[in-house]
């Protein structure tokens, strides 16, 4: 890939900074050069790290062993939500303001920077992850590259936005019941949701540690995979991540789909979508060269029982604050929040039961079928401040409904990648929608090589947006 | 599915948890706690509305902690 450094994906950076042809310092400057030309529309960060990036940069291009980098020189942003050393984790909130401030970088962060990334800055995002839209009221909306009076998506809107106005090639977000695949899908970037208890979320701030993954947004699935691979391995430190060794991805990208046995998820995922959202798949599907429809069952049932489980766990975690300074969280999430915590517990235990039947009953689904595809969100993203949809015969509050295609993957921990594809609203031709590429646990392999075959076949791409 | 619960008892549950948890609700907050509850609701009914045995175990799955090697 040729261009200038920011419109450079990060593989291309890497190999650059590893052969000499590009400093890192060029290419950190280059993409704090972008987030300052740009953010005053975006409004994708919250906090920028210059200082910090510049000495980091200026220790990879005198790393003796910067040729083994992966991700020699590449900048990337982070979830607000993500510990870094010396500012206080956000997380989206006005009350975290006061928190003491990170002692550390969060582990992927880490893990990242380890492989020669250098972090840039943090992205905004819904407060406490608590929304699909990023109309965050305490620190504006983030804008949709795409189109600047849509939402980005949400809670990763910044991380999604960010990636898409071409600031960084890489950032990372985290998704409970869709926020890496809703923004990914609004914003027309690429996401991966691991697994869940593939990555170790050490140091990032919970929404509900039940539910909760952490993974990476990209230009390329080729960025995905290095991001990915760099992050894995185990933690102690988080008790739901998986005591498995990384399994790195890179080397089995090569590998054809075209013996793979790849279905179109049915029923729930094609009643709840717009036309736009049924056209990606369709296009998806028939470059996949599958017409076979699986249906899972009680997936209505798998969505309401990650809502009662994200209500209650999250309320709970701020109950404290939602006694004493409720008046300081997000109008638009408050009075969930409050609502959450008093939740009878019969049902919260009820949904963590219906969560584990769902997933043996998918588990079987996946004997006959390796990858699976459904539209990630109904429809293209609306405009800021959008309040109803209609969604199946039905009027639906617009925001929680963003993610009603997403939350019964992610309330069963399977491992998607998020692929964009152009023009299938003919009213909204330049606005992306996702499509989600799902695997069976554990098998992120096989939802990037289909993910992969997509971009290679021309169905789907993350154009940088020209911001016209 | 909606819930079965008629909104006087929606109300008489909120407020009866809320002041088991010591939750003081705003009267600003009260219209969108009754909203955001009765959707709750309307997800429980669809939860316990699944028929399930005494083997069907939970989704929240607890991991001993060992004790770190040498401490």
């Amino acid at each position: 890939m040729s261009g200038t450094p920011w419109q450079l994906d990060a593989a291309s950076i890497a190999r650059q900074v590893r052969d000499g042809s590009l400093s890192a310092r060029t290419a950190v400057e280059q993409a704090l050069n972008r987030i300052e030309a740009t953010d005053s529309r975006v409004n994708a960060f919250t906090s920028l790290l210059a200082e910090r990036a510049l000495k980091r940069a200026g220790q990879i291009d005198k790393h003796t062993r910067r040729s083994e980098l992966s991700l020699a020189g590449v900048p990337f942003a982070a979830k607000n939500l993500f510990d870094i050393a010396g500012l206080p984790t956000l997380a989206g909130s006005k009350i975290e303001r006061e928190a003491t401030p990170a002692a550390r970088d969060a582990l992927l962060v880490r893990r990242l920077e380890a492989a020669g990334a250098i972090l840039v800055g943090a992205n905004s995002m819904d407060e406490y992850a608590y929304g699909f839209t990023t109309e965050n009221t305490h620190y504006g909306p983030t804008r949709n590259p795409h189109d600047l009076a849509h939402v980005s998506g949400g809670s990763s809107g910044g991380s999604a936005a960010a990636v898409a106005a071409g600031q960084v090639p890489i950032s990372l977000g985290s998704d409970t019941n869709g926020s890496i695949r809703v923004p990914s899908s609004l914003c027309g970037t690429y996401g991966l949701k691991p697994t869940f208890g593939r990555l170790p979320r050490v140091g990032s701030y919970p929404f509900v540690a039940s539910l909760d993954h952490l993974g990476p947004f990209a230009r390329t699935v080729d960025d995905l995979v290095l991001a990915y691979d760099a992050m894995q391995g185990p933690s102690s430190a988080d008790p739901a991540c998986a005591r498995r060794p990384p399994e790195p991805v890179r080397p089995q990208m090569a590998g054809s789909v075209d013996s793979l046995r790849i279905g179109v998820l049915g029923g729930w995922f094609r009643e709840m979508a717009m036309p736009e959202a049924l056209a990606a798949v369709d296009a998806a599907a028939e470059a996949l060269g599958t017409s076979r429809l699986i249906e899972w069952p009680e997936v209505e049932r798998a969505r309401a029982a990650a809502f009662l489980i994200s209500n209650a766990e999250g309320a709970a975690l701020h109950l404290d604050d939602l006694r004493r300074r409720a008046q300081d969280f997000e109008p638009l999430s408050r009075d969930r929040f409050l609502a959450g915590a008093l939740l009878p517990a019969a049902w919260v235990m009820q949904a963590q039961r219906v969560r584990q039947w769902f997933a043996q009953r998918v588990a079987r689904a996946f004997e006959t079928v390796d990858v699976l595809i459904a539209p990630a969100t109904p429809c293209v993203a609306p405009r800021i401040g959008t309040e109803w949809m209609e969604l199946g015969g039905k009027r639906l509050p617009a925001r929680p409904s963003l993610g009603l295609l997403a939350q019964p993957i992610s309330c069963i921990g399977l491992p998607v990648v998020t692929v964009p594809v152009w023009g299938m609203n003919p009213q909204l031709p330049h606005l992306p929608i996702g499509v989600q590429v799902i695997a069976a646990p554990w098998r992120e392999d096989l939802a990037l090589r289909v993910a992969a075959a997509l971009e290679g076949r021309g169905v789907s791409s993350a154009p940088i947006a020209t911001l016209s | 599915m909606a819930s079965p619960l008629t909104a006087d008892q929606l109300d008489r549950i909120v407020h009866a948890n809320a002041a088991a948890l010591d939750l003081r609700i705003a009267i600003e907050h009260r219209p969108g706690v009754a909203h955001y509850f009765k959707l709750a609701a309307d997800m429980a009914e669809l939860v316990m509305g699944l028929p399930l045995g005494p083997d069907d175990e939970s989704g929240a799955v607890f991991t001993p902690v060992s004790p770190e090697v040498g401490s």
